[in-house]
């Protein structure tokens, strides 16, 4: 192999640990073949020189400065000062190369140098010190010309990479009329990318620039070359009569063309070089008319179109102050956005306060929507009885002539001030399905102020209450088991009475003891007596036998107190049908021990 | 003693009387500069009114109109959401806030079915929410006390009781929907014009998306000073504060 050449680009480069171990090998054999060299080369001619990558660009471009030193590395690295250019680094490299036993060593270093105005500049003499000695280059000249539109001879050739054409799709205009110049930037098939696109001027006499907006891209063959062609729409309005301007509209715009890779300083992604070029187009004229001044309508205010009015207004039935909103929608094409709501002389019993005002564009340049005025008007008197004509006028350019539009009156309901204002709900009179015109009026009245505090749901009185129901049912509940309960027990229910007519006649007992009436306390003893023992029993009580209450009672659990007291008190009632006489003492004596007595039975487990 | 109650009544009766006639007097000169164009002056002067502990439907819904013709979109569409909260059946609070809604830019809960559930839910107040589930829990329950006391009523009860229990689950349920959302769905309305929702609660956050003034976003976290929003297309950010309003806050 003749040559053998090593090259070092000197870039940032963020290694991470595992990348610098497996880098440290390497490193090492380049840094002892570095020393090697280093050594070789001091004996080697010493070279410094200057040069620029092309010495003519136009305003907007950028040129390349390279300073390149051969035969060692320099011990300074000049930067130029040139009034009038903008002088940036923007890297270095270094190479060593051997041809044939023959070691050469070259640093180079880049500048990007961007002019700020037109002219011939001149990069002075640099000096440099490499190995000990000074070299000094020779000067270098820069021509920079104002960017001017490319010739069709140029376009066709197919030597521009980019270029940039305007047109106005019309030859006559009249003053306050939009017109939409046509910009087409064209790209040649081996432009790979492009960006930083930036429009640098945009003249334009009797003209102002609006909104501007991009369609869609397309490819078309012009000459022998295919160019992407991007056309952009700009919203011009004509501002005065006579020849008017626009152009030439400069851009700036940097461009990656395909090629061969390049790794150098400039080199992109996809290995393209990367441009920045100036674009400029023609300068286009239109003649601007003056606006007839014959049949001018006498509330025209400038609008220049093709416009179309509606009128709503709301509400219709008011009170003399109270307000009436008027909602004119003036839509169409043309200036949109500067288009005024003329004065109504015929408004004169309405007191007119000052209208707002809210354009909607529908497309992205901006000369065709509507534009919707609410203006608030108040009747002065309760004689109005409309709204009186509303009219609008404009100048159509298509056929050059005036046109006003007219709305017809719109009734009115006004009432005195102290009348009694009736309800009206815009929503209720809107037609189904038709969308609302404007909001609903002000309320007159304050209203029912709302109660402040927490929701009802989190009161925890208001749950509390919520469990008297819950409660209610429950006890209604018990109580209609315990009914039930009873109704289907008739043992538990004669218990139940006998246990009441115990009560009952212990109370009769008493007070016949204390009247000393011993006829009636004795029967109502036996009878009472022969109640309790037949609910003790399961028996009929006029069946209780005295067998009936020794044995049964005793095999009940019956205590043998309890079977004498019943006995000792079966024995007083017998006695006393033959000897009914005794004392009211002996009596009550006899009452509480059956007290005590049937206490005891109702005790026993039955 | 009496005496003395009865003069600290009048003194009450009085003071109230003076703050009422104060509203309404404030109330009328707003609604002046309202019939005036003076858009901005109304609003200020419902604004001072509410502020002052005032708060009903209409006073709401005229802070509405007033913030809506002055441009103060988000403005607008809060006044006319917490008018409605109290007042869900008004046709026109209804009208004016669909009319506002239809002005909003971008991103909004305005679609979403969960907004569309919460409209549902709204056709009733939550006091109106628990005043008829807890009729009808009253009724259901009171049908089946009767039914307990008097057991001949049962066959002519029976259909009417579980109507009733039928109703009441229902109303139940609306309820705890209606709770929820009150309780913990949260709205905030954008209040700027134009606002960028951030990745963090950070000045320096990342831009997440754009919205709009009025335009009504689900409130997820708030923190610092800046609220956690989700536009209903599950993008979510966090916003200042200061450019929105949470609802509810009746």
């Amino acid at each position: 192999m003749g040559i053998r050449q090593m090259s070092y680009v000197n870039q940032r480069c963020g290694l991470n640990s595992r990348a610098a171990r497996l880098c440290r090998p390497a490193m090492k054999i380049h840094f002892i073949a570095a020393l090697c060299l280093i050594a070789s080369l001091a004996a080697q001619a010493a070279d410094f020189t200057a040069s620029l990558d092309r010495d003519s660009i136009s305003l907007g471009e950028s040129a390349t400065l390279s300073l390149t030193f051969q035969g060692g590395q320099p011990g300074n690295v000049p930067t130029p000062d040139v009034p009038g250019l903008q002088i940036v680094g923007t890297g270095n490299s270094s190479s060593i190369s051997f041809n044939n036993g023959q070691m050469s060593s070259v640093v180079t270093v880049t500048f990007s140098v961007t002019p700020q105005r037109t002219g011939t500049f001149t990069i002075p003499p640099m000096v440099a010190d490499i190995g000990g000695q000074q070299i000094r280059t020779a000067p270098l000249q820069l021509t920079v010309s104002a960017p001017g539109a490319a010739t069709s001879a140029q376009i066709y050739s197919g030597s521009q990479v980019a270029f940039m054409r305007l047109s106005l799709p019309q030859n006559k205009v009249y003053p306050g009329e939009v017109v939409s110049g046509q910009l087409q930037i064209c790209f040649r098939d081996d432009v790979q990318n492009e960006g930083n696109f930036q429009f640098t001027g945009m003249p334009a006499d009797g003209f102002t620039v609006g909104k501007m907006a991009q369609g869609g891209t397309e490819r078309t063959r012009i000459g022998n070359r295919v160019y992407t062609v991007i056309p952009v729409s700009v919203a011009l309005t004509a501002t005065r009569a006579g020849t008017l301007k626009f152009g030439p509209v400069s851009a700036n715009v940097v461009v990656v063309m395909n090629g061969g890779r390049n790794w150098g300083p400039f080199g992109g992604f996809f290995g393209g070089e990367q441009k920045q070029i100036s674009l400029a187009s023609d300068v286009a004229a239109v003649q601007s008319l003056p606006l007839p001044t014959q049949n001018v309508p006498a509330n025209f205010n400038g609008a220049v179109g093709d416009y179309s009015m509606t009128v709503t207004a709301g509400p219709t039935n008011v009170a003399v102050g109270d307000p009436v909103t008027v909602r004119v929608q003036i839509s169409g094409r043309g200036d949109i956005d500067s288009l005024l709501l003329p004065d109504q002389p015929d408004w004169k019993n309405f007191k007119i306060f000052a209208p707002t005002s809210k354009t909607d564009l529908s497309d992205d340049l901006g000369d065709e929507g509507s534009k919707v005025f609410e203006e608030i008007v108040t009747p002065d008197d309760a004689g109005v009885r409309e709204l009186p004509p509303f009219s609008f006028s404009f100048f159509d350019p298509n056929d050059g002539r005036y046109h006003t539009l007219t709305q017809p009156p719109i009734p009115l309901v006004v009432r005195s001030a102290g009348a009694t204002p009736s309800p009206t709900i815009l929503a209720a009179r809107q037609p189904e399905g038709q969308a609302p015109q404007d909001i609903v009026s002000i309320r007159e009245n304050l209203g029912a102020l709302a109660q402040a505090g927490r929701p009802l749901i989190v009161r925890p009185a208001f749950a509390a209450l919520q469990s008297i129901p819950v409660l209610a049912f429950l006890a209604a509940l018990v109580w209609r088991k315990r009914t039930d309960n009873l109704a289907n027990n008739p043992r538990l229910r004669r218990r139940r009475a006998v246990a009441q007519l115990v009560a009952r006649r212990l109370e009769d007992l008493n007070r016949f003891a204390a009247e000393n009436k011993s006829d009636e306390f004795f029967a109502a003893l036996f009878h009472v007596l022969q109640e309790q023992l037949g609910e003790r029993l399961d028996c009929p009580a006029i069946s209780i036998t005295q067998a009936d209450v020794d044995g049964r009672l005793a095999a009940m659990g019956a205590a043998p107190d309890t079977l004498n007291s019943l006995r000792e008190l079966f024995q007083a009632c017998d006695q006393a049908r033959y000897a009914p006489v005794q004392t009211s003492q002996e009596l009550s004596a006899l009452a509480l021990k059956f007290k005590k007595t049937a206490a005891e039975l109702q005790a026993l487990k039955a | 003693m009496k005496r003395c109650a009865s003069i600290f009544v009048m003194i009450l009766l009085c003071a109230g009387t003076l703050v009422a006639a104060d509203v309404q007097s404030e109330f009328s000169a707003a609604n002046r500069f309202y019939a005036e164009g003076k858009f901005t002056e109304a609003a200020k002067t419902y604004e001072a009114i509410l502020k002052s502990g005032t708060v009903s439907a209409n006073l709401l819904f005229n802070d509405g109109n007033a913030e809506f013709k002055a441009g103060n979109l988000g403005e607008a569409i809060a006044a006319y959401r917490r008018a409605s909260l109290l007042a869900p059946q008004d046709a026109d609070i209804r009208a004016n806030l669909g009319f506002a809604r239809n002005q909003v830019q971008g991103p909004t809960l305005r679609n979403s079915g969960w907004l569309r559930m919460a409209g549902w839910l709204s056709a009733l107040t939550l006091n109106e929410w628990t005043a008829a589930a807890a009729i009808a829990f009253w009724l259901a329950f009171g049908l089946y006390t009767s039914m307990q006391i008097k057991p001949a009523w049962k066959s002519r009860l029976r259909g009417l009781a579980r109507v009733m229990v039928f109703a009441a689950f229902c109303l139940c349920a609306g309820l705890a929907a209606a709770a929820s959302i009150h309780f913990t769905q949260s709205i905030a309305v954008v209040l700027s014009s134009d606002a960028t929702a951030r990745s963090g609660p950070f000045d320096d956050a990342q831009d997440e998306f754009a919205v709009h003034g009025g335009a009504e976003l689900s409130v997820l976290d708030q923190r610092n000073g800046w609220v956690q929003v989700s536009d209903g297309n599950g993008r979510i950010g966090w916003l200042p504060d200061r450019q929105v309003r949470v609802l509810p806050e009746i």
